[in-house]
């Protein structure tokens, strides 16, 4: 069963020498190839789902692989999940699997196209399974590479300041990040265990200080801040989320999809992974800072989505939002708020993933994003009467992102506010009415698009053909299963988080 | 005594044998007309002899440390693993100038023998164990270089390049030839291992302060060699100036000759005694490694011409290789060894591609690099590879040479200056971002195809870039030769 990860893991690799390997005037080869190949890695994700075992807290002992790579530096090459990164590795397999279909339209250089987004997909998965630090660095930034090039070349009219911002940022983040690691590796004196990171966790560096411009630090307060900074413009947190709107506007349908859909929950899976178990105090001792941005975030990101006129960048805004709801819960450090953080970072990937989706079956037909165009001019208008399928997915989803009962976004959201409310009461009361925010500003682009007369832009556009509901199913099946029984992926993660949690209350 | 210096001549081969290259050379330049078949029996030659010196250093490398021509010379596996880097550097140029339009209008083949005295000077300059020797060393390698320099001789920017070269190189050499007159005023000798004992006696005079003025000016001329910050003026533009293949060499062979030297001279005379000159002397370094790393690489940022872009890269570079002698006790020479080897391939590939694109179009500039990625999308990828290498991005080699120097440097407790290589390494990609970005997002402003990308030189390149993947994956057997960089410190 060790192998099952790394076939997870070069499966998409391999897929993508496939690709590589098909002439590139054979357009629909090249589809197929990546279809069946997205479709098996995503089988594989699931294979690892029913061979999880929900009793196991720390990682599943017989799915972990270690070898050796750097001997000198003792450097492994060490996979392994547990109940945090098993929702992540399957939303990511869901999600590279439906951006292929919804990629069907892609006509420019579709060899490099396929092949840069298999490559994507095997970093990402890298990120989730990586043990060892080094090589969680090398995929964190592996991934940058496709992301520049997707965003660059197959993205709107300013990709190339988009795709030029999103990766400076974010390698600015992690070269911070770098530094940490390697403070890290000296900290525990280059031993056996330097670069792994389930040993580097527990709090060890509590007690340690370094001498830097005269005075004594503390060595965990510090380098917790580096590891911060790294995650924090991933999620991306306020005041380091202004790479986001640009890279979501201009970057193609099935890039923003996967930028919101699985590329943020990396940030935070990197602080349940990294920062929160290696310098434990820290985390505890700066919660209410993480949560100050957090209701920052969730605040700030439902304003800005409000004054949008485009609907892209709406939805761009609202992620900031919703990952501000996800920094909310994993501050709280109680066991509803991190079970509900985790569940967020799998809701709103379905969730959101729909969303950008839907804009993008609008704009192959209308070729602009604007609810008002910036001439004053209507942009969609009576969508609801024209397109009738297109209306009732897009319903689905809007509602799941709005948190309504009996919908994904919901159970999240309240299992959140139930773990922050005693922790950080005010707060809490400030994001609700984030939530309110949220609502509002989901409705009222509801109603300037889909209610109003029919423009004569829109009579001319198609309802859903079959390839586009077909791809959009199973994200409703996921946003409405999982908003009546979570069950399944709180299962998964009930262990883990459990540990999480019991290794942060020794310094609560 | 004359017998002696001659035996010792079996531990110089090397050295001797790109000398007897250069000279025969001469002959078989001489000997043949203007046809241009009969060129490549220059390049033949002129590759078998480096591949002889190559093969002669490697087989050095499994020898004991020593010091030959009494004392002036010593042979130690740093100075040996940096001549292989410059052996190897000075081939990649001898076949990049085979395709380069640059140098051979009109001429024959003296760029080769030039670069020979240049590396010869490089190699001397390596393994000098005296003032003496680093003068000559620093002399014959800069002489040769103001011709090399000014070989477009139809070009105003080439002979101006030589005429600035020349006067700021007259200039610091004759300032170092004053700091070293005045340390060997001071301290009575010229041999490196003859000074530390003296030094004490100045130190317990209270000159030390002399000392240390006497220091920096024997600095100036290795600082201009490596061209850190502030001696770094001249660099770009002969740079732009010269012939790509000769800034190719300059990024190269100079540049690992000149941090030789310092590293040398700052391990045998400040790696053990807690002086204030030590510390007065690392502070200085420690400065110089930031002011030069930050001012390459935004100065790099505004820049059109490829060719100067890469000239502030490589001080940028320079500047992170100077972090290495900050860490000496430690690691810094196995560091700063890896790193150069690391820097080698990186810079070839990119001066290659610049090269056969510059020929094509006549123009170095980022514009003639537009939309390569429609003409030639293998050179393109191969670019891009190389200059995501330069910015540090995994998994390239130029990532591990970058995450081996950090790691030296945090281990030696400098936060602030790592923090200063990672902003550096940001600002970086920024501009190596955005060449890649000109030729792959870019359209074509220059029609046709470019067919100075012949299959050898294709070949050729893909081969410099195959290093730059596979060191950045497995590095750990290279870390293992450059661990074996030791410097022999007599006592």
């Amino acid at each position: 069963m060790s192998g099952l990860l790394n076939w997870v893991l070069w499966f998409p690799v391999i897929g993508m020498i496939a690709v590589l390997c098909v002439p590139g005037t054979k357009v629909q080869t090249i589809r197929y190839v990546t279809l069946v190949t997205t479709a098996i890695t995503f089988l594989l994700t699931l294979v690892l789902y029913a061979s999880f075992d929900t009793e196991v807290g720390g990682m599943q002992p017989h799915l972990s692989f270690k070898m050796p790579w750097i001997s000198q530096f003792h450097i492994n090459y060490s996979l392994g999940i547990d109940g945090i990164s098993l929702p992540m590795i399957i939303l990511t397999g869901l999600l590279f699997l439906i951006c292929t279909l919804s990629s069907w339209t892609v006509e420019k250089n579709v060899k490099a196209y396929f092949a840069l987004m298999l490559m994507l997909q095997s970093s990402v998965f890298g990120v989730f399974m990586a043990l060892d630090f080094f090589l969680f660095y090398v995929y964190w930034e592996v991934m940058l590479l496709p992301m520049f090039f997707l965003i660059g070349i197959w993205g709107g009219e300013n990709r190339e300041y988009a795709a030029i911002k999103f990766f400076l940022y974010t390698f600015f983040g992690s070269i911070i990040m770098l530094v940490g690691i390697i403070a890290l590796y000296y900290a525990t004196g280059k031993g056996e265990d330097s670069f792994n990171i389930l040993a580097l966790q527990g709090g060890q560096f509590t007690e340690m200080t370094i001498h830097l411009f005269g005075t004594d630090w503390s060595f965990e307060r510090l380098f917790f801040w580096a590891m911060f900074l790294g995650f924090a413009i991933k999620v991306p947190v306020f005041p380091f989320h202004t790479w986001l709107p640009h890279a979501h506007v201009q970057a193609p349908t099935a890039v923003s999809v996967i930028l919101a859909g699985v590329l943020l929950k990396m940030g935070t899976y990197g602080f349940l992974r990294i920062a929160f178990p290696i310098f434990p105090s820290a985390a505890v001792e700066y919660a209410h800072v993480l949560a100050i941005l957090g209701c920052i975030s969730v605040i700030y990101g439902a304003f800005c989505a409000m004054a949008q006129n485009d609907v892209k960048k709406l939805i761009a805004y609202s992620s900031v939002s919703h990952m501000g709801f996800v920094m909310l819960g994993m501050s709280a450090m109680t066991t509803q708020g991190m079970n509900g953080a985790v569940l967020q970072m799998f809701n709103h990937g379905t969730s959101t993933a729909m969303m950008f989706l839907m804009v993008g079956v609008l704009y192959e037909r209308s070729h602009h994003r604007w609810i008002v165009k910036p001439d004053g001019t209507k942009g969609y208008g009576g969508l609801y009467t024209h397109m009738p399928k297109y209306s009732i997915i897009f319903i689905i989803g809007m509602f799941a992102s709005l948190g309504l009962p009996g919908l994904s976004g919901f159970i999240s959201e309240a299992l959140i506010f139930l773990g922050i409310f005693n922790k950080f009461t005010t707060i809490t009361v400030i994001a609700v009415l984030g939530l309110l925010v949220g609502a509002a500003y989901l409705l009222w682009m509801f109603k300037r698009m889909f209610f109003g007369e029919v423009s004569d832009e829109v009579k001319e556009y198609d309802d859903m053909n079959k390839r586009e509901i077909g791809y959009m199913i199973p994200l409703c099946v996921a946003v409405i299963f999982f908003g009546i029984y979570p069950m399944p992926v709180l299962n998964i993660m009930r262990a883990s988080v459990g540990e999480l949690l019991t290794l942060l209350a020794k310094y609560n | 005594m004359i017998l002696n210096l001659f035996s010792n001549l079996s531990f110089y081969i090397p050295e001797v044998l790109v000398i007897i290259t250069m000279c025969s050379l001469l002959f078989i330049e001489s000997s043949y007309g203007p046809a241009e078949k009969e060129r490549k029996l220059v390049f033949i030659a002129a590759t078998i002899g480096l591949v002889l010196a190559f093969v002669s250093l490697m087989f050095n490398l499994g020898e004991e440390s020593k010091l030959i021509f009494a004392n002036a010379v010593v042979i130690d596996k740093f100075s040996t693993l940096l001549k292989m880097i410059m052996v190897l550097g000075t081939l990649g140029v001898v076949y990049l100038s085979k395709s380069s339009l640059d140098i051979y209008r009109g001429l024959k083949s003296e760029f080769l023998i030039m670069v020979m005295g240049v590396l010869v000077g490089g190699m001397l300059l390596a393994s000098a164990n005296n003032l003496l020797t680093v003068y000559l060393g620093i002399e014959t390698l800069s002489i040769l270089s103001y011709v090399l320099t000014s070989f477009k001789r139809h070009e105003a920017t080439s002979t101006e390049a030589g005429i600035k070269y020349a006067l700021y190189g007259g200039i610091s050499a004759g300032v170092m030839l004053f700091g070293m007159s005045h340390i060997y005023g001071l301290l009575g000798t010229i041999q490196f291992a003859e000074m530390l004992p003296a030094f004490a006696k100045v130190q317990e005079a209270g000159q030390q302060w002399l000392m240390m003025a006497s220091f920096i000016m024997f600095f100036v001329g290795i600082g201009y060699k490596i061209a850190c910050v502030p001696f770094h003026m001249w660099s770009p533009d002969v740079y732009q100036g010269s012939p790509i293949p000769v800034t190719t060499f300059f990024s190269i062979v100079p540049k690992m000759a000149g941090i030789a030297v310092l590293v040398r001279v700052s391990l045998l005379f400040f790696g053990e005694s807690q002086s204030a000159v030590e510390i007065g002397w690392f502070g200085l370094i420690q400065i110089i490694a930031a002011l030069t790393m930050s001012v390459g690489n935004i100065s790099a940022i505004g820049q059109d011409s490829m060719k100067r872009l890469l000239a502030y890269s490589s001080i940028g570079h320079v500047g992170m290789m100077l972090l290495g002698v900050l860490t000496l006790n430690t690691v810094g020479p196995k560091i700063i060894v890896f790193y150069g080897i690391n820097y080698l391939f990186m810079t070839l590939v990119a001066f290659y591609i610049t090269s056969a694109v510059s020929d094509k179009f006549g123009s170095d500039s980022q514009a003639s690099f537009k939309g390569l990625v429609t003409k030639n999308p293998f050179m393109a990828i191969l670019m891009s590879i190389s200059l995501f290498s330069l910015a540090g991005l995994p998994p390239f080699s130029g990532f591990i040479a970058k995450f081996n120097m950090l790691a030296a440097v945090v281990d030696a407790k400098y936060y602030g200056l790592a923090f200063v290589a990672a902003v550096n390494s940001v600002i970086s990609l920024y501009y190596y971002v955005k060449v890649v970005k000109v030729m792959i997002f870019s359209k074509a402003e220059m029609e046709g195809p470019i067919d100075t990308f012949r299959f050898s030189n294709q070949a050729l390149i893909a081969l410099c870039t195959l290093p730059v993947i596979i060191l950045g994956l497995f590095w750990d057997k290279l870390m293992l030769l450059s661990e074996g960089a030791k410097i022999f410190i007599q006592q």
